[in-house]
């Protein structure tokens, strides 16, 4: 096998190999970690941000970025919260409007694909960068969180809103469930219809695929959009394994989404990578949470060790894409 | 010409926002709180201004966000805007300081509320919850509860907070002398309930054996415990929090969580409201530093509490 051959495969498997050296070195410093217990902990601790780094990397896909995907968790999960609990009342004529759990969680969904929409929108009609303009959105969707919930968690939610986030289905969690439903929908979107190919195009050259008459300002909303909405399944989900929406929820979520994307080998300058890729790198972050803890490290050095990590996925993958 | 339009519109907005209230003489207070991102300090900004109101005082709420620079901006806004009294909820015992001397010179009084500033004379006054000896006392409850040994797990909150350490020291400080007491597992869940959940999980994996989790606030001792309900273990675990937030005060009633330390954030708030207005009328001498004792909340006891306070 030639060396450029021999780096294609590596670069190819590389997450792949990244994952199965760090369980092999967990299991044989800690017997805890192989066990089905454990497995079940992680695969429900990583579902949230999986569903996350989805929607971050159709967006990174074409050259954008979704800073905002944190906040927007926690205004759509305090949304469904709020509305599950309290319904509206409309001051004056009494009028009173309770929601059924299904009308919570749509409502939830629908909150988070309006905030992606309006990333969308903003990006591409009033040509501000995605970074600036999803930044704006992290400010606002999450003071909109503090209105909403006036900076107290809304607690108590009920057993059957529960299921979502504690629940099982068939021996599996539901969480784990919603997650691989995720993935399988992205997989479809990304290999199997035009809406993926244009996504690649724009992200490999926008100016081409201006060209070829690709709608590019329709893709990127759309692609917004989905981020929103995963984002606020991603809000529902947490918030109903809690049984209380936090208004903090979801601080800093943007940063293990980008993470999990950039150790999946997907490039941040857009056109090239994968949803299986991003999904190794959130099992990847999620093991690594996982097993720092069960080998009781200093909190102080979780933090240097995670950046190395990033630091090493990303320097790995800039020397195979010179490679190719 | 674009430049101009943007700034009157800014203008015209901000003025849209800001409802002034007449009265020229009338006495303004600043509240600047270290952060609205904890229910606990929300609820002490908020029962700061209610209070200013009940005694006619135009009053605003700063957030410093957990920024001591943030908090410096604020401070000079306050003063440049002519507040007359800061109720202030410092980020930093030792970085505030300088904030405190800055409205001092300025002939600004301040109030610290809850946690104190390295400094004997730079405030007016202090009122103080004491996070190091309401450890204190948890520490013993611990001790207690857990019959002098077994193993348990500390959750911190955020690492750099000082807070933090205030509140794990002042355990430490109790149930280090029981050398059958062991700390398998010392984490940190950045105060935040799914963070708790997340890591307790993990923990049960390598400690399956566990008698007792101590937890930097309540939000983490809720995490904990739904973890520990999830692995069949609530019965057996002792779990403690700090703060007496709603849920925890709920959850002890129902006999889940253990313990937790019950500030009074409603007495600190109000007491500083009134020594401002004590302050306008013309007082001078106010105590110095004044503690308001922090009370181990029990399923015991737990009829005399509501969420942060007391029954009235």
């Amino acid at each position: 096998m030639s060396i450029s051959k021999y780096r294609a495969t590596l670069s190819r498997f590389q997450s792949s190999i990244a994952l199965f050296v760090l369980c092999l070195a967990l299991s044989i410093l800690s017997d805890k970690f192989l066990t089905v217990d454990n497995g079940w902990n992680v695969l429900r601790q990583i579902s949230v941000n999986v569903c996350i780094s989805v929607g971050m990397t159709l967006v990174v896909l074409t050259a954008g970025i979704d800073l905002s995907v944190g906040s927007v968790l926690a205004l759509s999960g305090a949304v469904a919260a709020g509305l599950l609990k309290n319904g509206i009342e409309l001051p004056g004529n009494d009028l009173f409007i309770g929601f059924t759990l299904l009308g919570t969680i749509v409502a939830g969904l629908l909150t988070g694909g309006f905030l992606g929409f309006f990333n969308g929108a903003v990006i591409t009609k009033f040509k501000v960068p995605p970074f600036v303009a999803t930044l704006a959105m992290l400010t606002i969707a999450r003071g909109l969180t503090m209105l909403w919930t006036k900076g107290y968690p809304i607690s108590s939610l009920g057993p059957s809103f529960g299921y979502i986030g504690t629940g099982w289905f068939l021996g599996i969690p539901v969480l784990v469930w919603i997650a691989a439903v995720i993935i399988a929908v992205a997989l479809v979107i990304t290999n199997k219809t035009s809406l993926g190919r244009y996504i690649y195009a724009i992200g490999g050259n926008e100016n081409a695929s201006r060209l070829s008459g690709i709608n590019i300002g329709k893709v990127k909303v759309i692609v917004y959009t989905i981020s929103g909405v995963l984002a606020a399944l991603g809000g529902i989900m947490v918030t109903s394994r809690l049984d209380s929406a936090q208004p903090n929820a979801g601080i800093s979520y943007e940063l293990d989404a980008i993470a999990a994307v950039v150790i999946g080998g997907t490039s941040l300058s857009g056109g090239r990578g994968t949803i299986m890729g991003t999904v190794l790198g959130a099992v990847i972050i999620g093991v690594l949470n996982n097993g720092l803890v069960l080998l009781d490290v200093s909190p102080f050095w979780q933090q240097v060790v995670k950046g190395f990590v990033i630091l090493l996925a990303v320097i790995i993958d800039k020397a195979n894409s010179k490679a190719e | 010409m674009k430049r101009l339009t943007i700034a009157v519109l800014i203008l015209a907005i901000l003025s849209g926002c800001s409802s002034s209230n007449g009265g020229k003489d009338s006495k303004k207070i600043a509240i600047v709180v270290s952060t609205l991102n904890n229910p606990w300090f929300v609820f002490l900004a908020e029962t700061a201004a209610k209070k200013a109101k009940e005694l006619g005082y135009e009053s605003k709420i700063f957030d410093s966000q957990n920024n001591t620079a943030l908090e410096s901006d604020h401070f000079e806004n306050a003063i440049a805007s002519g507040y007359n009294a800061i109720l202030f909820n410092p980020t930093d015992a030792a970085g505030s300081v300088s904030n405190v001397m800055k409205a001092k010179e300025a002939g600004v009084a301040v109030f610290c509320m809850d946690r104190e500033v390295n400094s004997k004379d730079a405030a007016t006054s202090q009122i103080l919850s004491d996070s190091y000896s309401a450890c204190i006392e948890l520490g013993k409850l611990f001790v207690q509860s857990l019959n002098k040994k077994g193993k348990y797990v500390e959750l911190l909150g955020i690492v750099s907070d000082n807070n933090t350490w205030n509140r794990s020291k002042g355990f430490h400080s109790v149930v280090d002398n029981y050398p059958d007491l062991k700390m398998v597992a010392q984490q940190s869940a950045d105060f935040d309930r799914n963070k708790a959940m997340e890591v307790m999980e993990s923990i049960l994996q390598a400690h399956p054996d566990i008698d007792g989790v101590f937890c930097g606030n309540d939000a983490m001792a809720m995490g904990a415990y739904q973890a520990l309900v999830a692995a069949g273990k609530a019965e057996k675990v002792k779990v403690m929090g700090f703060d007496g937030a709603e849920d925890a005060i709920n959850s002890i009633k129902e006999g889940k969580l253990t313990a937790t330390a019950m500030q009074f954030p409603k007495t600190i708030a109000e007491l500083a409201a009134t020594y401002a207005d004590e302050y306008f009328k013309g007082k001078t001498d106010f105590p110095k530093k004044l503690p308001i004792p922090v009370e181990v909340v029990t399923s015991e006891n737990i009829d005399k509490y509501i969420a942060y306070g007391k029954k009235e």
